[in-house]
């Protein structure tokens, strides 16, 4: 079986005034490229800027001569010589494939198609997506994970048997009140930081990683980004700029990295900031909406108002920034069955992430909190925030409760949220507050590691510049929102 | 702190157990596999499967934005296994691509193992062309194969084969379906491109 030899594959012809062109630019090359003389030669036609920049390199002096060997062999056609040669090209590769794939019909193909254009027209797409919202996020992340789930561990495993042991054990070997806070005080390493990943976190983001999943495999995103991308191109994204944005709902950590996709920078800009204004991720989205559950309404507003900050706020940055929106057809993949191993997979892969991010940092938390207390830090801190907190309608005890939330949310939007629901379980928040403050944490910033990010990919100034604008902006829009509810008299 | 990221989780190369391919941790590799094609063409998937280095891998085209490398043993050789991100064609249009297109004009590639979509082979064999024309030694691998047929398209690769004249592998990355074939061919190939290189 020798006859595999690479030798024997057998380049495209193109017709004889291409080839003309092709060889009286390839005789002139005389480096050494990683490429053949003819592919470079063909590159060069094609007006490729980086392969003209590593010719001028390589050819040093000699370049001025393949140059204008290019601009000759361009002179002689009518059209741009990039789409003649995309052009010949593609007729050639029809006539191979023409002759080694045969079609026929399918009834599946045909359903498959019909489910396909169901998702992706905005009549029938839009209900399907509030479909996907209610019952993936809703009812499965927020009533089942978020209430289910988080009752049989938080109060039943954690609260009812294994956190009364754990303090009766560790105020027995320590029976300094200062130092077993640390463990097992309000804030303390198990009883808020172990208790809060594992009862409360891992549940949440186990169920909406499960469905994060599904979705994903099946190949729903890609058409969900079919539907918006008209309603994308009117804040100056492309479809493509889906893609990091859903992805965002996954981590805007990472989505901020996948936000390199986009051809222009000013895209980049306009995803970046939104992914860090607007798009909650996993580990805020199942709180919020486990928080949310059992007010329909809230939740609902929720959803509307960040839906709203997205459109308006991307709106405004694409007119400020100057620049054509880019073009681009977006690939659809086929729907399919969810492989059940890939989803496996792919949920323990990411559970597994998150616990590891996330269980250090809120173990340090406590430390930090511990330290804070017992230096008086704390209360001050608290204290100043208190303002704040009173501006969204917070006061008394809630004002305090409401400070450490945003305490914490500074650090990790989810570790506020995980405050918030603490404060949930002692003063039974109404509808109304759990909104405003739901509203208010998931416009911040949603962790220090996205700053960072933010900061490497975009530079310090931008950086700087958006988180500068996304906290008071998530103040204003608290107290904005708390404001009409109070005027109109709305009990949510 | 180990970090791992959300869409890119690599475990680290561990070993497959099966007897032509193995991860080698350290022994200096002699030959270099580069895993290219169009995104969301299953390169993660067949990069995976050929060195045992687990991608968590998604039905949404442009996941991988960073370059994986890992290592496989092909016809006895140590190879470097690169897996590049999404690239349309030769020439390359965002900055995803030029990552990609970068990596063919400044590392030398023993093999291209150009992976495409059985559904649209028609778009993508142009960027195979563009590769063969470009002198690299490319392997193809129509991926996939379940769903074409699915769709209901019988795809004749030997006559692809001879049409484009390179080792066309008919390839379901997910279920494995062809992988010992593919892994015959590159274990062919990097023979013959030791023995030439000598």
């Amino acid at each position: 079986m020798s006859t595999l030899a690479p030798q024997r594959s057998q380049p495209l012809k193109y017709d004889p005034s291409v080839e003309r062109a092709v060889e009286s630019v390839s005789s002139r090359l005389t480096g050494d490229y990683r490429l053949t003389r003819r592919s470079v030669a063909l590159l060069l036609l094609q007006d490729d800027p980086e392969i003209r920049e590593l010719v001028q390199e390589t050819e040093g002096p000699n370049f001025a001569l393949v140059n204008d060997a290019v601009h000759t062999s361009s002179q002689g056609f009518a059209e741009p010589l990039d789409s003649v040669i995309s052009l010949q090209r593609r007729d050639a590769v029809r006539a191979i494939t023409e002759s080694a794939v045969r079609h026929s019909e399918h009834s599946r193909v045909r359903f498959n198609e019909r489910l396909s254009r169901l998702c992706t027209s905005p009549i029938t797409g839009l209900p399907i997506l509030a479909l996907v919202l209610w019952f993936g996020l809703y009812q499965f992340v927020g009533i089942f994970g978020g209430g289910t789930l988080v009752g049989l561990l938080e109060n039943d495993l954690f609260g009812g048997i294994i956190n009364p042991w754990v303090t009766k054990v560790v105020q027995a070997l320590l029976p300094w009140p200062w130092l077993s806070d640390l463990f097992v005080g309000e804030y303390g390493m198990w009883t808020l930081g172990v208790t809060y990943a594992i009862a409360l976190i891992f549940p949440i983001v186990g169920t909406f990683f499960l469905a994060f999943s599904i979705l994903e495999d099946s190949g729903y995103f890609p058409r969900l980004a079919m539907l918006i991308d008209r309603l994308f191109k009117t804040i100056g994204l492309n479809g493509k700029a889906v893609i990091p944005i859903v992805l965002g709902f996954g981590c805007d950590t990472m989505a901020t990295i996948v936000t390199r996709i986009l051809e222009t920078r000013r895209e980049r800009i306009i995803a970046t900031f939104l992914l860090s204004l607007a798009i909650p991720c996993s580990a805020q989205i199942g709180i919020m909406v486990a928080l949310l559950a059992g007010h329909p309404a809230a939740f609902w507003t929720w959803a509307g108002i960040m839906a709203g900050i997205f459109l308006v706020i991307g709106y405004l940055t694409s007119k400020l920034l100057p620049g054509e929106p880019a073009r681009f057809a977006m690939e659809l993949p086929p729907l399919r069955w969810p492989s059940l191993t890939n989803i496996a997979a792919k949920t323990y892969a990411r559970m597994q992430w998150y616990l590891m991010e996330v269980f250090p940092l809120f173990v340090l938390a406590s430390v930090v909190i511990w330290i804070g207390r017992l230096t008086g830090l704390f209360g001050i801190v608290i204290e100043a925030l208190k303002p704040v907190a009173n501006i969204l309608g917070f006061h008394g005890p809630l004002a305090t409760g409401m400070s450490e939330v945003f305490l914490f949310g500074f650090f990790r939007r989810d570790y506020g949220a995980a405050g918030l629901d603490k404060m949930h379980g002692e003063h039974a928040l109404t509808g109304n507050h759990t909104l405003v403050a739901v509203v208010t944490l998931t416009i911040f910033l949603p962790c220090v590691a996205q700053f960072l990010m933010m900061k490497k990919e975009r530079g310090m100034k931008m950086a700087l510049a958006m988180a500068g604008f996304i906290f008071p902006f998530a103040i204003f829009v608290g107290w904005a929102l708390n404001l009409t509810l109070t005027t109109l008299n709305i009990k949510l | 702190m180990p970090r791992v990221p959300f869409f890119e989780i690599v475990r680290g190369a561990r070993r497959t157990g099966t007897d032509s391919v193995e991860a080698l941790d350290g022994d200096p590799v002699r030959g270099r596999l580069m895993v290219v094609g169009n995104p969301n063409v299953g390169k993660s998937v067949l990069f995976s499967k050929l060195t045992g280095k687990y991608v968590v891998v998604s039905n949404y085209p442009g996941t991988t934005v960073e370059i994986s490398r890992s290592r496989a043993c092909f016809g006895g050789i140590p190879y470097e296994v690169i897996d590049t991100p999404g690239m349309y064609s030769l020439r390359p249009l965002s900055d995803e691509e030029r990552v990609g297109r970068a990596l063919l004009l400044r590392e030398h590639a023993d093999i291209v193992l150009h992976v495409v979509d059985a559904k649209n082979l028609e778009r993508m064999l142009g960027f195979t062309t563009q590769l063969i024309e470009a002198g690299l030694p490319v392997i193809l691998a129509i991926n996939m194969m379940d769903e074409a047929e699915k769709v209901g398209l019988t795809i004749d690769s030997e006559r692809l084969g001879r049409e484009l004249g390179i080792p066309v592998v008919e390839t379901v990355a997910t279920t494995g379906l062809g992988l010992d074939r593919l892994k015959e061919i590159l274990n062919e190939y990097a023979g013959a491109a030791a023995v030439s290189a000598a």
